[in-house]
């Protein structure tokens, strides 16, 4: 992480205080990676977060500019300060699944509606870690957490044929990918695919939690039985996958790239032709 | 200057567009839907941008978004959406972020009655989020050229102090149609004792003084000066921390900016008060002007009494209230908001009564009977559901 720490990050907020062994370092790094590899400087960038660990550990750690919304709004402040900022300006969240399939979900949906210009990267820990471990709208059914302790028994967005991205995809979303912390290049380019899409991108990436998801539902702390867990069930999502309680798709799930116009750019030009046209509309 | 019939919803709008507000993000409600509806219409031909958001909350985040990405916003809504407000605006107040809020209040409470006038949200509109530590503007017009000029003054409020700026204003001034004078010119709104602030930006990577400073320009993301804001206490350079003594600091700002800038802010109608009458009335927004025609009469009749109007409810203005006398504070409302600030703020030995009103105005004539008795020392003839001896 040092060449793109020191490019990129904060150094008072290095090291960041994730529990040691939390995957949610590696969500960060790929996406430090991809803006890298697109030649991107701080400035291009206007970073903000929700709450929850991928909030609090991502909230201006960005040596750019940065905000931190409440649980589940940033997608709407994000909306109005896409409409204030120049095109060129990229937008990239780092929220929680919580964030963005729970309480969000409605400002989420409308955001891919609007197909507002915004990379939304989802950092999900398979639940509510930062409040001690609660189960989440992607937590794997059965498994126990804190507020499951006899199992999660509730349908999830991610299993009994149901996909947030198939949601996502038809509230007009223009890129979906999903992937895990462990995969190297994969989630890398999807991200970068995410950044050059002009309109509503959304990358979901799964990975562990040490303390919490792993102690309760896996029942270990130690990160390689964590790894060999996410291993098991990790398969391509054109590839037949292993027949496992919880799979782990990942890839690419839509790319329409640039196929709608983005929301704001479309709102701009359709005032400046109402005022071409000296407001006789 | 432009000579309208306009309605309080109107004005509003124009006031707004006036005031350099560019981004207008609603959802639809009785009797605020209006302005919406008018911004919808007027926004795009000024260059600006109207959305329908997804419900309050949204309405008010994008408008925090655009106002921290350099644009004057503004949201209008009634009561059953205001409350939605409370975590944007806690957002907006402790990140320091100018916009401008309207509500119009209707009766309630919740739903209540979509088309009666209410004053049920005095104390909401200065307590509107969790956590407290901060101090609230909150202006109320009582008619349709007030509303055009608070308008205007809450936008250059909410540039000076670095704050969300409230507009608490009640159906029939939203929905009540009278003379609107827009002026045309610089000149024609200088006239009009008006002033527009352009936005400035911060230039960081301060995130504001520690101190009770006005005049600070917002903090605007976009400009790659490594600027940051969030709901979390910051330190003064942004950074979110968990150190009580940088809560202090943040909190003496979110409260003393204002305190102690109140001579900027408090503005009321004081009338037939020169000769220190024994009674004096209190009100504001619409049914201050039923106030103020009661006491006419009364003083035509030869009853010694006065009356105050609020136009700054937040930050309370106590210093008004200098004498000791019987006051009536006349409210739209049947549980007593107001007149429990102006018994905080009385001189001890003043004496304090309530006419409450639900969903609808006083009359004059029974005003002025219960100044003659209060003047006269009776008691007030009592109907147990809109009097009370406080
Ligand atoms: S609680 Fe879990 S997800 Fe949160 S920082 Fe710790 S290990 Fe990571």
């Amino acid at each position: 992480m040092d060449y793109l720490a020191r490019k990129y990050l904060r150094p008072r907020k290095i090291p960041s205080t994730a529990c040691s062994g939390c995957g949610l370092g590696q969500v960060h790094k790929k996406v430090l990676l991809a803006i890298d590899e697109l030649g991107l400087g701080t400035g291009d960038i206007v970073w903000g977060t929700g709450i929850g660990c991928a909030g609090r550990q991502t909230f201006n750690t960005w040596k750019g500019d940065n905000f931190a919304g409440t649980h589940g709004r940033v997608y709407a402040l994000a909306t109005g300060l896409r409409l204030a900022l120049p095109p060129e300006k990229k937008i990239i969240l780092t929220v929680g699944d919580g964030d963005a399939f729970g309480i969000g979900l409605l400002h989420l949906l409308n955001c891919a509606r609007r197909n507002v210009g915004l990379t939304v990267i989802v950092c999900d820990n398979l639940g509510y870690q930062s409040t001690g471990g609660q189960y989440g709208w992607t937590t794997p059914a059965g498994y126990c957490t804190d507020s499951s302790p006899l199992g999660m028994w509730e349908p999830n967005w991610v299993q009994g044929g149901r996909d947030i991205l198939a949601v996502l995809k038809a509230a007009g979303a223009t890129f979906l990918a999903r992937h895990t912390s462990f995969e190297g290049r994969n989630a890398v380019l999807s991200i970068k695919k995410a950044l050059l899409n002009n309109g509503f991108s959304l990358v979901h990436v799964y990975f562990p939690c040490v303390t919490n998801f792993g102690a309760r539902a896996l029942g270990t702390r130690r990160p390689a039985a964590i790894y060999q867990w996410f291993r098991e069930r990790t398969a391509a999502m054109d590839q037949a996958g292993p027949e496992v309680d919880f799979p782990l798709r990942t890839g690419i799930y839509y790319d329409a790239s640039n196929s709608r116009p983005e929301f704001c750019e479309n709102l701009r030009a359709w005032v400046a032709e109402v005022q071409e046209q000296g407001g006789n509309r | 200057m432009k000579r309208l019939l306009e309605t309080g919803n109107g004005a509003i709008t124009e006031g707004a567009i006036i005031a350099g507000c560019r981004v207008f993000a609603g959802y639809p409600i009785t009797p605020a839907t209006e302005i919406a509806e008018n911004m919808a219409r007027r926004l795009p031909r000024a260059g600006g941008f109207y959305l329908q958001a997804e419900d309050e909350l949204a309405a008010l985040y994008i408008c925090i978004g655009a106002s921290a990405g350099g644009m004057k916003a503004m949201t209008a809504t009634s009561g059953p959406g205001y409350i939605l407000y409370a975590d944007p605006f806690g957002w907006a107040i402790s990140s320091e972020i100018p916009l401008v809020i309207v509500n119009s209040q209707r009766v309630g409470p919740v739903s209540g009655i979509t088309g009666a006038p209410g004053q049920g949200e005095f104390y909401l509109s200065r307590y509107l989020t969790h956590g407290g530590n901060f101090e609230n503007i909150v202006l109320a017009p009582a008619g349709v050229q007030e509303a055009f000029a608070i308008t205007v003054q809450a936008f250059y409020l909410a540039e000076r102090f670095r704050m969300p700026v409230t507009i608490l204003a009640d159906q029939l001034v939203t929905d009540g149609w009278e003379t609107l004078l827009i002026p045309e010119t610089g000149a024609e709104l200088e006239a009009m004792g008006l002033k527009v602030i352009e936005r400035r930006v911060n230039r960081g990577p301060e995130f504001y003084p520690a101190t009770d400073a006005i005049d600070v320009p917002p903090v605007v993301l976009g400009h790659n000066t490594g600027a940051a804001c969030s709901d979390w206490t910051p330190t003064a350079e942004g950074y979110d921390t968990e150190e009580v003594e940088w809560q202090h600091k943040h909190a003496y700002r979110l409260i003393y900016k204002v305190r102690n800038h109140k001579d900027l802010l408090t503005r009321y109608e004081a009338y037939f008060v020169d000769d220190e009458p024994e009674v004096i009335l209190v009100a504001y927004g619409s049914p201050s002007r039923v106030v103020k025609s009661a006491v006419k009469v009364a003083r035509e009749q030869g009853l010694k009494v006065g009356g105050l109007r609020l136009v700054t409810l937040w930050p309370f203005p106590e210093e008004i209230f200098s004498w000791q006398a019987k006051y009536l504070v006349v409210e739209m409302n049947y549980d007593g908001q107001l007149v429990r600030e102006v018994q905080r703020a009385t001189p001890k030995g003043s004496a304090i009564h309530f006419l409450g009103k639900c969903g609808e105005l006083p009359r004059v004539a029974e005003l002025v009977e219960l100044i003659r008795a209060l003047v006269n020392d009776r008691p007030l003839p009592c109907n147990p559901r809109e009097r009370e001896v406080w």
